[in-house]
């Protein structure tokens, strides 16, 4: 069995990772696919503007709600599951909105904070709000469900390690001394002590408020007051949502294709996660053009009867493919000289149609471990 | 659809890795060969314009890749200063301000405010900077985009007094107004970019209100066999036949699958996209670059 069908076998929490663009989402889907044909009941969690998970299902919404993919699904692809398949989009708004209803000290603050019109406008927009809601998910779902795989595709991050520090970045922003001091002036008073006197902050803030409008500042106050109290149960969270990443249940998985930017991405991908002491088990780069045997000259075809034009057209294209094929067989061994021979390197060639059913999924599974259609 | 290059700020966007930037340095070459002077700002992590002229990195200042096309990294931390700079007049209250640590933690923290201040420095150099005629904005993926260019709109529902105000309505301004600016989507002969412009187009007529440029399917496969020819080929008599036979039957596959989309896009976007084709070479820059502008010189009407 490849290392991926074992890491499927063995672990209750796999995490996709690498560049946008490159069929995160249907290697995601794909292994999910592998582990409920195999039995296992598992779901399948995206974060998804754009509806991607459903395009690689082939079905044509997934609310914010769990959803299986139906028994109908998997016979019109001649796939009979011994499991279950689930998906899943995360909608961020409702997850944050989760989120405070919970660690709300009354009824009272959360309503404060659900009716914050900046909190309305800037929650799923903080620095790291995207990356820490499928963490807070993932963590939610592993804990209370009953799913033997959860598969989680990453969102395609600016930095490539965003979600591993989001927790910390987003409390960072919450729970953050600098806020307060700056908008202590605008606050209403008593409502928290001066700090670091009152003085050079409130001349800072004037000062802010003249790009802003002073009340800009006042809506910032209130939203970082009613939000006040919360922090304790953001960080207990975030401390158990990282020692579960860090745990032996969860993997780590790299996906690219073999386009020079992406593959310069999953190289640093490769190396921070190495810093962060993350181990990675496995890599897919997908998308990638086959070797090809040599390409016929003109005269070669010439010479087999073939008419000159033609000739010209048909080695020109047996050259252009063996082009591709060397480029990506050159972008193969960058990234696996970089992984070394721990980490096991999967291609997944490109297919002439998109993938975006479940049969499509399956014969990508056949590339993935070798054994499956 | 009156002269594309004729407008202050031309926006590129689509799903990640389809050829953005690629797009825009032709755009932007073409538009320097028709006497425009013209500045591509980039908004990505990482530089890639001058590499791809095959020009020294110009970073946070503007820097000359040939005589008539600039370019510049757009990075959130310079954009602030600039930004404050300007509004503030003296340098020391901006070291008072904006230098205080407290303040820098502060406002890395919330990004909606790099994007207003990257956003404002694009719009600047379009409506205020007279070195160039037209500003190529090589714009963040997808739904980055659509944040990215709805940010005046959403703080305008926040703050509507001050100078930030009245510069985002400024900003928004220029991009609702058709004579001025205008946006192009950049797909693949693919199944999710393809979606994600359709999808993208959908959203920027809601949200946005930006005119639309043309529309640009890259990567594109242009059919080079008919069926009979590959048919006719005697295979079973010749190893080389083969192979070559086997070459021409995928990139036919491509090609047909480059139709496809092609046809989606029209039907879906209510127009045709200029279809970009794909280059078979080993590395990508300035020469191809070239190649594409020449593309798009043909398809796009001065």
């Amino acid at each position: 069995m490849s290392q991926l069908g074992k890491l499927l076998g063995e672990r209750r929490v796999l995490v996709c990772v690498g560049p946008g663009g490159v069929g995160k989402t249907t290697c995601s889907a794909a292994m999910g696919l592998r582990a409920a044909m195999d039995g296992k009941k598992v779901l399948v969690l995206t974060i998804d503007p754009a509806r991607r998970l459903a395009n690689s299902l082939g079905i044509s919404a997934i609310g914010n709600t769990e959803t299986r993919i139906t028994d109908a699904s998997f016979r019109s692809a001649r796939l009979s599951p011994k499991g279950q398949l689930w998906a899943m989009t995360l909608d961020m708004k409702l997850v944050w909105d989760d989120l405070v209803r919970r660690h709300a000290p009354s009824e009272k603050r959360r309503d404060q904070i659900l009716g914050n019109r900046l909190y309305r406008q800037l929650s799923t927009k903080l620095a790291g709000s995207l990356e820490y809601m499928a963490m807070e998910k993932l963590f939610e779902l592993a804990q209370s469900r009953d799913y033997d795989l959860l598969v989680l595709d990453t969102p395609p991050t600016v930095h490539a390690l965003d979600f591993l520090e989001a927790p910390n970045r987003l409390l960072d922003v919450l729970d953050n001394d600098a806020a307060r001091w700056l908008l202590t002036p605008a606050l209403a008073a008593g409502e928290i002590g001066l700090k670091f006197g009152s003085l050079g902050a409130s001349y800072v803030a004037r000062t802010l408020a003249k790009f802003t409008g002073a009340q800009l500042l006042q809506e910032l106050a209130q939203f970082l007051v009613a939000f006040r109290g919360m922090y304790e149960g953001f960080k207990e969270r975030a401390t158990l949502v990282k020692a579960l990443l860090e745990s032996e249940q969860t993997g780590f998985v790299l996906v690219t294709s073999p386009q020079t930017l992406a593959v310069d991405e999953a190289i640093f991908f490769a190396r921070a996660l190495r810093e962060e002491q993350i181990p990675m088990q496995a890599a897919i780069m997908n998308r990638v053009y086959p070797q090809q045997t040599g390409a016929p000259s003109v005269a070669t075809l010439r010479a087999a009867g073939v008419e000159e034009t033609l000739a010209q057209t048909l080695a020109q294209t047996a050259q252009d493919y063996a082009l591709l094929a060397r480029a990506d067989h050159a972008a193969q061994l960058r990234l696996a000289s970089v992984l070394g021979p721990e980490i096991p390197l999967h291609s997944i060639p490109r297919f002439v149609r998109d993938v975006h059913d479940l049969r499509g999924l399956w014969e990508v599974n056949e590339h993935l471990f070798g054994d499956s259609a | 659809m009156s002269d594309l290059f004729a407008r202050r700020l031309l926006v590129v966007t689509g799903k990640g890795g389809v050829g953005k930037s690629t797009v825009a340095a032709a755009l932007a070459t073409v538009a320097g060969s028709r006497g425009r002077r013209v500045l591509i700002c980039e908004l990505s992590a990482r530089e890639r314009m001058p590499a791809l002229f095959g020009t020294r990195p110009s970073g946070a200042e503007v820097g000359l890749i040939t005589p008539r096309i600039s370019s510049v990294h757009v990075r959130p931390n310079e954009a602030m200063r600039e930004y404050a700079l300007m509004v503030l007049k003296f340098r020391a209250i901006y070291s008072a301000v904006f230098e205080n640590r407290m303040v820098r933690y502060f406002l890395r923290a919330v990004p909606s405010l790099s994007e207003i201040v990257m956003l404002g420095k694009v719009c600047w150099h379009a409506l205020q900077d007279d070195r160039f005629d037209l500003v190529v904005l090589d714009a963040p993926a997808t739904g980055h985009a659509l944040s990215l260019l709805s940010t005046p709109s959403t703080i305008l529902e926040l703050v509507n007094e001050g100078p930030l105000a009245r510069d985002m309505r400024a900003m928004q301004a220029l991009l609702e107004d058709a004579r001025r600016s205008a946006v192009s989507l950049v797909a693949l002969p693919e199944e999710m970019p393809v979606n994600e412009a359709v999808d993208l187009a959908a959203q920027l007529r809601k949200v946005v209100r930006m005119a639309r440029g043309p529309d640009f399917l890259n990567a594109f496969f242009p059919s080079r066999f008919s069926e009979a020819a590959i048919s006719s080929l005697k295979k079973d008599q010749d190893p080389n036949l083969e192979i070559a036979a086997r070459a021409a039957r995928a990139y036919e596959d491509r090609a047909a699958l480059s139709a496809f989309y092609l046809e989606k896009m029209r039907t879906e976007l209510g127009r045709p996209p200029i279809c970009v084709p794909h280059l078979f070479s080993e590395s990508f820059g300035a020469l191809q670059v070239a190649q594409l502008a020449e593309v798009l010189d043909r398809e796009i009407p001065a």
